[in-house]
């Protein structure tokens, strides 16, 4: 459950005129200061975006999963971020494929290996288009996690 | 003997951990023995010596002479059918 790794003080809704890098240290920085990330986190997110993006098309809908390398983690965690309009992210393995992200979700690892069941977690309510659209008309962090709460519910 | 299969991404932190776990999970179900290397698309040359295919979630420019199967259909879950496909018939190509 992904539920129990969100926190609405993580949450941004209706992020305005952010550009990308603005929008991950934004995000970054929540983290940090959640105690989940160390300092050296959102300029890690920035620098790591750049030369390996995570934009992702869902089946038309346009998402973003940012992370960085383990060493800038020090507990497991997700900030969630839906910006006012959309986003422009590259398309994860591609350098010349763009996505317009609706949903940010930048995520802190610091084992991958112990935390596979975390990321698919994650993966699953963000394949679902119902959730996604759900979740970039929520105007409040409230109703982020009522969501995201809602649909881990009825999937289990 | 077992064949290696490479997973990459940019980071091996998130989404070839994913794939992994598929690709794994594939290889269980089809009765294919292989064995993965995880590692960054930047590590790929290091240890394709040996390995008959290349799944990542990262670009990866380089030809290495093997096959090549991206591995984004498991993370956004549109087009896994076919990349489990691609995946059986590389590896009993070789």
């Amino acid at each position: 459950m992904i539920i129990e790794r969100l926190d609405p003080s993580r949450i941004r809704v209706g992020m305005a005129g952010t550009s990308r890098d603005d929008l991950l240290r934004e995000l970054g920085t929540a983290l940090v200061e959640g105690g989940l990330c160390k300092e050296s986190y959102p300029e890690a997110l920035v620098g790591r975006e750049a030369q390996s993006p995570t934009g992702i098309d869902m089946d038309g809908f346009g998402i973003a999963i940012p992370h960085t390398d383990v060493s800038h983690v020090l507990s497991p965690g997700i900030a969630v971020g839906i910006p006012a309009s959309p986003v422009r992210f590259t398309a994860m393995g591609t350098d010349d494929e763009f996505v317009d992200a609706r949903i940010v979700c930048a995520l802190a690892i610091d084992d991958p290996g112990a935390h596979l069941d975390f990321i698919e977690a994650l993966l699953a309510v963000l394949r679902d288009r119902a959730t996604l659209e759900s979740l970039a008309a929520a105007g409040t962090a409230g109703e982020v996690m009522d969501i995201i709460r809602a649909k881990e519910e009825a999937a289990s | 003997m077992k064949k290696r299969v490479i997973v990459a991404c940019g980071g091996a932190v998130a989404t070839s951990t994913v794939a992994a776990n598929k690709v794994a999970e594939l290889c269980a179900e089809s009765g294919v023995d292989i064995e993965i290397v995880q590692c960054r698309v930047s590590e790929i040359s290091s240890h394709a010596d040996g390995a008959v295919l290349i799944v990542a979630t990262s670009k990866v420019s380089k030809d290495y002479g093997i096959p090549f199967v991206s591995g984004m259909p498991f993370i956004s879950g549109v087009g896994v059918d076919k990349a489990r496909q691609a995946i059986l018939d590389a590896l009993k190509s070789e």
